[in-house]
């Protein structure tokens, strides 16, 4: 019952698009995955404490950016309110600090109240497709601001935290060097779990979704469950990315819901085409054309976050696209 | 007996939501349209309601010259507005994700402009002095400026009513909505329905800013409260159809307003219920979106 839609793995991985990097020879993408990895974890001790601190944003959007990716992405459905599961698990990790100040625990805690909290909306969302979906969402996203803005402690003011603590026994994290790396390891922790999820049946699902959503459901799959489940698992890493946002500015208001974040972490996944790397990527870019150069040009990050979007409408994504499917994907 | 007793808070409170809901319904009636019709998901659309009430506040002087010259203003900036939007998009024909993403950074640099140029604290705009007192309804003061925008906001939906469903322009509008392919090739030039209609959208947007600013006036933000409120508008009642927009608009109007004096707080989620009812519903009789 389960096995019909993979007759023929093989057949199967080669027809379906993969955006994947073809360019150059076999060894360039994990050399060059090293090189980043290098980068990121001795970055606190090359630069000074407002770029380390603007590089934990990036990092938090980075999660947020996959979350959106694992809906625009796999099942072709873009997202624009992420930002309100993000809030929602800030504020749960808000709520967990007055009890622990232990970093991992809130990171769960905002992870589970993210997917509850997905898993009760997205029942709304999912009976939407295409530009309805977008609207859905992004109504979802604003009416969750509103509440906040009425409902969560501290009002529209927010709520300060506590510094969090890494691991059981170690000092509060106070330096933004050590918030840094403690967000860069549940970065990675997140992003290798969403690696092995990227690679299940479940995905491959979600990807059929995509292409053409009545053949998966002539092939016994209920969609709507499928869709669901996708949705609740990036509520899910949505809420992670509201924990690590907790950690890294140690306050939470109901403006981390604006349209703004969902719209970034959207048009990181955008840049990213399909791929969860390139989705990370996007996010670091958009969050340093937002927050960095808009720092040097004297504070019109808005602007330059909407000409990077009007950059990214024009460019011919779609035709750079093509030329990366073309390449059937090895086989692991 | 029966007028005086029809007075009391909770009627005061819901003639506030008819106004609210009226002004919902100029915008999105732009918006569905144009969703419908062109099918651009607009997200610079609240802007232009901004752009409007700023417009309003920046020439309304006390007198009708101010808010004739607005409203002069509103049609040339919705025009070209609307104009400017319908040339951003054309290139991007068939890519549903790249209008919205293209459309949101227009939204982006106009609001940073705005807060620019305006400053970032909210303005009051004041009517004209001639509809700046109030009249008493039973025990009552109400705003003779609101009362004044009902009215020219029943005209609008008559007029709207009366151009897209009697006129031979708003059949041509329907029949793009109902099947693009078809009309086109009966020889209707959809191309410029799709510029007219964002044109006309842009207008009537601009034109509700104008009107608007009294009620809900400009300051950072109102662009997008503006632009979720008539999404949730052009989701509940469907999109293209100027019949749902009308009554959706006024049913978000009331959950805006006597909504939230009844049951404070809890206006996001009778918005929600109401969208996830609409969507339940509608899911029924049409496969929602096509495949891509």
């Amino acid at each position: 019952m389960t096995t019909i839609l993979t007759p023929n793995p093989d057949a199967g991985i080669a027809q379906t698009p993969v955006r994947r990097c073809g360019f150059g020879p076999a060894w360039l993408l994990p050399t060059a995955g090293v090189g980043v990895l290098v980068a990121a974890v001795t970055l606190p001790w090359l630069i000074n404490a407002y770029l380390i601190s603007l590089a934990t944003t990036a990092l938090v959007m980075a999660v947020l950016a996959m979350s959106a990716q694992l809906l625009a992405g796999l099942p072709g459905l873009a997202p624009l309110g992420q930002a309100a599961y993000l809030v929602v698990g800030a504020y749960t990790a808000a709520s967990v600090a007055t009890l622990t100040g232990l970093g991992p625990v809130q990171l769960l805690a905002a992870a589970a109240a993210g997917a509850v909290a997905a898993a009760v909306t997205g029942v709304l969302a999912v009976r939407a497709r295409g530009t309805t979906f977008l609207m859905v969402t992004f109504g979802l996203g604003e009416l969750v601001h509103a509440a906040a803005n009425q409902w969560a402690p501290g009002g529209s003011e927010g709520i300060h935290t506590p510094p969090v603590v890494a691991l059981p026994g170690l000092p509060a994290m106070v330096r933004p060097g050590w918030v840094y790396l403690y967000v860069l390891a549940c970065t990675l922790l997140i992003g290798a779990a969403v690696a092995v999820v990227v690679r299940t049946r479940f995905a491959w699902l979600l990807r059929g979704i995509a292409a053409h959503e009545p053949r998966v459901q002539a092939a016994g799959q209920h969609t709507g469950r499928l869709l669901l489940a996708a949705y609740t698992i990036a509520g899910g890493i949505a809420g992670a990315a509201g924990a690590l946002a907790i950690a890294d500015t140690r306050y939470v208001s109901p403006a981390d819901a604006a349209m703004g974040v969902s719209a970034l972490a959207l048009a990181a996944a955008l840049i990213g085409s399909g791929s969860m790397a390139g989705a990370c990527a996007g996010a670091v870019l958009l969050v340093a054309a937002r927050d960095w150069v808009g720092g040097l040009l004297g504070g019109h990050g808005p602007t330059l976050l909407g000409l990077a979007f009007l950059l990214l409408a024009y460019l011919p994504r779609h035709r750079l696209a093509g030329l990366t499917t073309r390449f059937p994907r090895r086989r692991r | 007996m029966g007028l005086a007793g029809l007075v009391n808070p909770y009627t005061i409170t819901a003639l506030d939501g008819v106004a609210y809901g009226l002004l919902l319904f100029t915008i999105a009636a732009g918006l569905t349209l144009i969703v419908g019709v062109a099918g651009v998901l607009s997200m610079a659309h609240g802007t232009l309601y901004l752009a409007g009430a700023y417009l309003a506040w920046y020439l309304a002087d006390g007198g009708w010259a101010g808010l004739a010259l607005a409203l002069a203003g509103a049609v040339v900036v919705g025009a070209f507005g609307g104009a400017g939007l319908a040339a951003a998009v054309r290139p991007l024909t068939d890519r549903p994700l790249d209008q919205v993403l293209a459309t949101l950074g227009v939204a982006y640099i106009a609001a940073d402009q705005f807060s620019t140029v305006f400053g970032a604290e909210p303005r009051s705009v004041d009517p004209p002095r001639a509809l700046a007192g109030s009249v008493s309804l039973g025990d009552y003061q109400y705003p003779v400026y609101r009362l004044g925008f009902i009215a020219v906001g029943v005209l609008l939906v008559v007029g709207l009513f009366w151009f897209v469903e009697r006129s031979r322009v708003g059949a041509v509008v329907r029949a793009v909505v109902a099947d693009p392919g078809m009309a086109a090739a009966s020889g209707l030039r959809t191309g410029l329905v799709r510029t007219g209609v964002l044109v006309g959208g842009g207008v009537l947007a601009v034109t509700a800013g104008v009107l608007g600013a009294p009620v809900i006036g400009p300051s950072p933000g109102v662009d997008t409260t503006i632009l979720v409120y008539s999404l949730i508008v052009c989701v509940v009642g469907g999109l293209g159809s100027i019949r749902g927009a009308l009554l959706a608009a006024l049913g978000v109007g009331q959950i805006l307003t006597l909504g939230v004096a009844l049951v404070p707080g809890a206006a996001a989620f009778l918005l929600a219920a109401a969208m996830l009812a609409a969507l339940t519903i509608r899911q029924r009789t049409a496969l929602p979106g096509r495949p891509a």
